[in-house]
């Protein structure tokens, strides 16, 4: 988390253990309580629990080794009760706190007295203040930025960037009050052929009115990614001809001979759904194919996920790690997502336009879909660029937040809980392993993404669609997570970023190319973590300080000297981009940047 | 020259290579006696293939009529194939190929025919010596000496003529240690710790044999070790069962009462065959092109590659816990003292010494530790894992070492001076080489084949201003403490760099690597050069 607890305090007395609690404007004490920490790496660790409406803190009694716990209550899952008034033996009496970002905790107290009893029903009502009609941190806290993160996306500039409105593509405000299609966002970008009585007739035959927009266009080719759910087949196998000369004109815009259909689903699911009203597209969609890319749904991503963790929390899986890991399937699942995203941006480089779906087209289908944006267009890549690239493709396209994170819900068992955007972000991460120099921003940034995607603490991630934040005035109650990462962006900056625009990353989606992401599943485990993590960031900061110097004389002997040396013009600035080998297979070069 | 006895058809024209990372090309294939030259007809520039035949670690033919197909698999790990016009054209290739890439006699191969214009025979050989070593830490010669008992290699043809012993014991006790020891390898003194006086000592296992012989000079030689101390650790690379077994053999360990100051830790590590197939499994499972590349995680897991890793990492750990946590000094020892003996002494090094963390100290410990400790390099090197031939004495214990070094590159990014890119040209050069340095088995046989001024020096070339550059940390800043490595599975990785290094991805990371180091030296450099305030160490 921040930095607003010193982690290595002077000589805390044992009462003022919790002094040195730095909290946020707006978070309240709410209590305090001498516990014991029954902790899975050092073994039970007396100390003092505060809880707050923010987060829980402990602090363990003895200096010599300070063991340290400042969870954001948004972080729990499940808060249980552990043992019983008559439980016999050490430490069993107490509470069982299961967490959503890889961990648990476990917390005894003393038996004598109903000790907990008080404890467990406030830690109840704040970690789930939406089943008892508190509101979420988010709108208490009183945090201020000097930038506001709510204006690093504007739909209608994002279009401009990419070129739109041009004379195929139009703009669109037929969403503008939501009762279009309530989980779209209320700008959309349609064909310029196809009237607004056309997209509601599209609009009937697409699961939830989700019909068939433009996410990215590619600026020299044209070609373009739209996104969608599923079509309403069902099992007489309806047909819907608007539907079908609708993707037709998308196809025919940039003279696509055969327009692709990413169907996100194995087929046998697609098949299944047509049970229930839903399905694919079939022959009738005359020159289109549709490619179905085997990604499973979110049940099975939530099942691989929790395998996962009970093979690194508390203990890690020693003997057998390796096929352990590979029993979870996590990593078969992020090479799917990432082969997917793939196969959409190959076809969108070399100029076939592609449509992308599964079944509701906000879970699998965002991932595929800001996966190839990120691949094809390298503002994603920037530090800002990514924020948008959420925003945009996550937040506005109505991924469901709220359900499958569970903000504030008790409902720990909730079917709708999944790990999509966790699997996203591990996919960037892997990403950004294979191209160490194509990303503006760190590994720090993704970790501060996912803490703050359970945390509550800012307003970015909450709701499941954008009708649903209007209705609670979302931007103006809280402060949106980019604010924190704008005003202190040094810290999320990668010293060795060195842009070149319109170069396609097409990254090895081989189980032998993907790593897992020790540094965010295993990140609880004090003997996995490395070391050294502190000074590698501290020699990055150096280094951004060299280089920022570096760019400043540079600067400076350009604006003194209009002729820059020849050395210099060849050096591999951050500007301009490095004299790499062009022969491999990995990168295209496309002739105009972006 | 008697070379061109197996050479039928040196030239053939109209060749088509195949290899990684490049389109086919065809062109003139030529043999010589060191080398497989390949070059397009079109250019005159340098050759796109040149490749030290003794790099061939097993060749494939498969013939039709009008020609034939030789697939051939280095010991780089590269395999690449050449589809050859004509039947007896290609038969005759590949007898060449397969005869001249394992000439038995070392003075036949290449380092010493091997002459760069720029550099002489004269130069000194190598970067260090036990007289060095001693010179350079006068706080102990009041306890240790340097011997020359071994001068003339009859104590111990493993040794090299110098060793730092105990003072108290003189040159004929030394024999006498000698004979009790497995190879003559009696316990010298390998490591100073600065910090605390204590020292690692590394040997061959003493011959107590089934009657439990012993030895009162061992005995003493070891006491004298201890010095003031009452209490010394011994690391057997074996499990105490097979040290016990090992008396039936006439080896065995010290007895709890024979040396009763000295507590022995048994940690069993594979060597010799095990490792090697384990070897053949990994590269097995990394070449696997089967299209979904199904269970690669079990079958990464199932080479155990990772776990010998994982084995010698820990006890590496072990022994520096020993020397700088608990202050005690340490023997080492298997039962020969030249493959596990040296790994682990080496990994304790530089987890403890600043110094073996630099780019020269990290060569003067190879070559201390590896070359002059006796590491029989030739037998060891002789194959790598695609050979088909009957193995021997191959293991490679020295490329497990280098990816050891490598994990603790990658859990401490900052604190090596030297790149990743020394160790993978290392795996290189210890299979196939211009150079000498890891030509024989010890340094009695670099004596007699006059390897020290008949052939160049590996480690002087890589210290050049040209080479040493590339071989630099540009991340380093070195730390004075100890580097102590996670030995979680899930800390270690493949070493993809080396394992995985014919694939383009890997080769593209290699790139963006190179492009970082360029990044932060032109930063340097142009930040530096005006003298700002901006600090750029290392």
């Amino acid at each position: 988390m921040d930095a607003h607890i010193p982690s290595t305090p002077k000589e805390p007395m044992m009462m003022e253990l919790l002094a040195d609690v730095s909290l946020l404007p707006g978070e309240d004490r709410i209590i305090d309580k001498d516990i014991i920490y029954i902790c899975p790496f050092n073994g039970a660790v007396k100390g003092k629990v505060l809880i707050t409406n923010f987060r829980l803190y402990f602090k363990s009694s003895y200096n010599d080794e300070t063991v340290m716990l400042d969870v954001p209550l948004g972080a729990i899952s499940r808060v249980e009760k552990m043992g019983g008034a008559s439980s016999r033996g050490e430490n069993s009496y107490g509470l069982d706190i299961t967490c959503k970002d890889m961990r648990n905790l476990r917390f005894a107290l003393k038996q004598e007295g109903h000790s907990r009893r008080d404890i467990f029903e406030l830690l109840f009502k704040y970690a789930f203040p939406l089943s008892h009609g508190l509101p979420l941190f988010a709108y208490v806290t009183q945090e201020k930025y000097a930038e506001n993160g709510w204006k690093i996306f504007k739909p209608m500039e994002e279009f401009r960037r990419q070129g739109l409105p041009n004379n195929k593509w139009r703009i669109t405000f037929i969403n503008e009050k939501y009762d279009f299609c309530d989980t779209y966002p209320h700008v959309l970008a349609v064909p310029f052929e196809s009237k607004d009585e056309d997209l509601r007739r599209v609009a009937t035959f697409r699961s939830r009115g989700r019909i068939p927009v433009l996410s990215w266009i590619h600026r020299e080719n044209q070609a373009v990614i739209v996104r969608c759910s599923q079509p309403l087949v069902g099992m007489s196998g309806k047909r819907n001809r608007d539907d079908e000369r609708y993707l037709d004109v998308i196809r025919e815009m940039n003279h696509t001979t055969k327009l692709t259909i990413f169907d996100a689903r194995p087929n046998v699911n697609a098949v299944a759904n047509k049970a229930t009203g839903g399905g694919y597209e079939g022959d009738e969609y005359q020159n289109a194919e549709l490619v179905f890319l085997d990604i499973q749904n979110i049940h099975v991503m939530r099942e691989s996920l929790k395998k996962l963790k009970d093979i690194v929390y508390p203990n890690v899986e020693e003997s057998h790690w390796l096929s352990s890991l590979e029993s979870t399937h996590w990593l078969e699942h992020v090479k799917l997502v990432l082969s997917g995203a793939i196969q959409v941006a190959d076809k969108v480089s070399s100029g076939n336009s592609v449509v992308v779906h599964c079944s509701d087209g906000w879970d699998r289908t965002a991932q595929l879909t800001s996966l190839a944006m990120l691949m094809l267009d390298s503002h994603y890549r920037t530090l800002r660029g990514f924020q948008v690239l959420i925003e945009k493709e996550w937040i506005s396209f109505g991924h469901k937040f709220a359900s499958r994170i569970g903000h504030g819900d008790k409902n720990h068992a909730d079917q709708d809980r999944s790990p999509i955007f966790v699997q996203f972000i591990d996919c960037v991460w892997q990403m950004t392993k294979q191209f160490p120099t194509a990303f503006e921003f760190n590994e720090s940034l993704l970790l501060e993404i996912l803490n703050h995607l359970y945390s509550c603490r800012f307003g970015t991630f909450l709701y499941n669609c954008e009708s649903a934040r209007d209705l609670h005035d979302l931007r103006s109650k809280t402060v949106s997570l980019w604010s924190l990462v704008n005003s202190k962006s040094e810290i999320y900056l990668n010293p060795f970023y060195s842009p070149e625009s319109g170069r396609v990353l097409y990254p090895v989606a081989s189980m032998r190319h993907l790593e897992l992401w020790v540094s965010y599943y295993i990140r609880w485990n004090p003997r996995i973590r490395h070391k050294q993590q502190s000074p590698v960031e501290q020699r990055y900061k150096e280094l951004l300080a060299l280089r920022d110097e570096y760019l400043k004389k540079l600067e400076q002997l350009q604006l003194t000297d209009s002729f820059t040396s020849p050395c210099l013009s060849h050096s591999p600035t951050p500007n301009s981009s490095s004299p790499t080998s062009t022969s491999s297979q990995q990168f295209t070069h496309l002739h105009t940047p972006f | 020259m008697e070379f061109s006895e197996h050479i039928k058809t040196a030239n053939v024209e109209n060749v088509v290579l195949r290899q990684p990372l490049h389109p086919p090309a065809r062109g003139t294939l030529c043999v010589t006696g060191h080398h497989l030259l390949f070059s397009d007809r079109e250019e005159r520039g340098s050759p796109q293939l040149l490749l030290l035949l003794r790099n061939i670690d097993a060749t494939e033919k498969r013939m039709s009529a009008s020609s034939g197909t030789i697939t051939i698999k280095c010991k780089d790990l590269r395999v690449f194939q050449l589809d050859i016009p004509g039947m007896e054209q290609c038969l005759n290739i590949a007898h060449s190929i397969e005869t001249l890439s394992c000439l038995g006699h070392v003075s036949e191969m290449y380092p010493f025919f091997y002459r760069p214009v720029d550099v002489n025979l004269q130069e000194q050989w190598g970067l260090s010596s036990p007289e060095k070593l001693f010179g350079q830490t006068k706080e102990f010669h009041d306890r240790w000496r340097l011997s020359s008992v071994n001068r003339d290699y009859s104590v111990c043809p493993s040794y090299p003529p110098t060793v730092i012993v105990p003072k108290v014991l003189d040159d004929e006790s030394l024999k006498k240690v000698a004979k009790f020891r497995q190879g003559g390898r009696f316990p010298v003194l390998c490591y100073f710790h600065r910090k605390n006086a204590m020292v690692i000592m590394r040997s061959g296992q003493p011959l107590t044999g089934a009657n439990r012989r012993r030895c009162k000079e061992d005995e003493l030689l070891l006491q004298a070790v201890l010095g003031d101390s009452n209490k010394g650790f011994i690391i057997d690379t074996r499990s105490s069962q097979q040290a016990q077994q090992a008396r039936m053999t006439g080896g065995g360990f010290e007895s709890k009462s024979s040396y009763s100051c000295w507590k022995r830790l048994h940690r069993h590590m594979e060597k010799g065959r095990a490792l090697q197939e384990s070897l053949i499994k990994l590269v097995e499972a990394c070449r696997d092109e089967s299209h979904n590349m199904d269970r690669w995680l079990s079958k990464l897991e199932n080479s155990k590659w990772l776990s010998h890793i994982q084995t010698a990492l820990s006890t590496a750990g072990l022994l520096a816990e020993c020397v700088e946590r608990d202050g005690h000094s340490v023997l080492v020892h298997g039962s020969e003292g030249t493959d596990c003996t040296l790994l682990i002494s080496t990994l304790a090094q530089i987890i403890m010494d600043p110094h073996c963390r630099t780019l020269e100290g990290f060569l003067t410990l190879l070559e201390r530790e590896w070359l002059q400790a006796g590491h029989p390099f030739q037998e060891r090197c002789a194959h790598s894992a695609y050979s088909h031939a009957h193995l021997q004495h191959e293991s490679p214990v020295f490329l497990l070492l280098l990816d050891c070094v490598h994990q603790l590159w990658h859990q401490f990014p900052l604190a090596l001076g030297f790149s990743d890119s020394l160790l993978l040209r290392l795996a290189n050069e210890a299979y196939a080489s211009n150079y000498g340095t890891f030509l024989c088995n010890n340094d009695q046989e670099r004596c007699t084949h006059e390897v020290k001024t008949r052939t160049h020096c590996l480690f002087k070339a890589l210290l050049k201003p040209s080479e040493r550059d590339h071989y630099l940390n540009p991340l380093y800043e070195p730390t004075e403490l100890a580097i102590w490595p996670s030995v979680q599975p899930q800390s270690l990785q493949l070493w993809t760099e080396f394992f995985l290094r014919w694939e383009p991805q890997i080769q593209h990371i290699e790139e963006a690597k190179k492009e970082i180091k360029n990044m932060i030296s032109h930063w340097g450099k142009l930040v530096l050069d005006d003298s700002c305030s901006v600090s750029l160490n290392g």
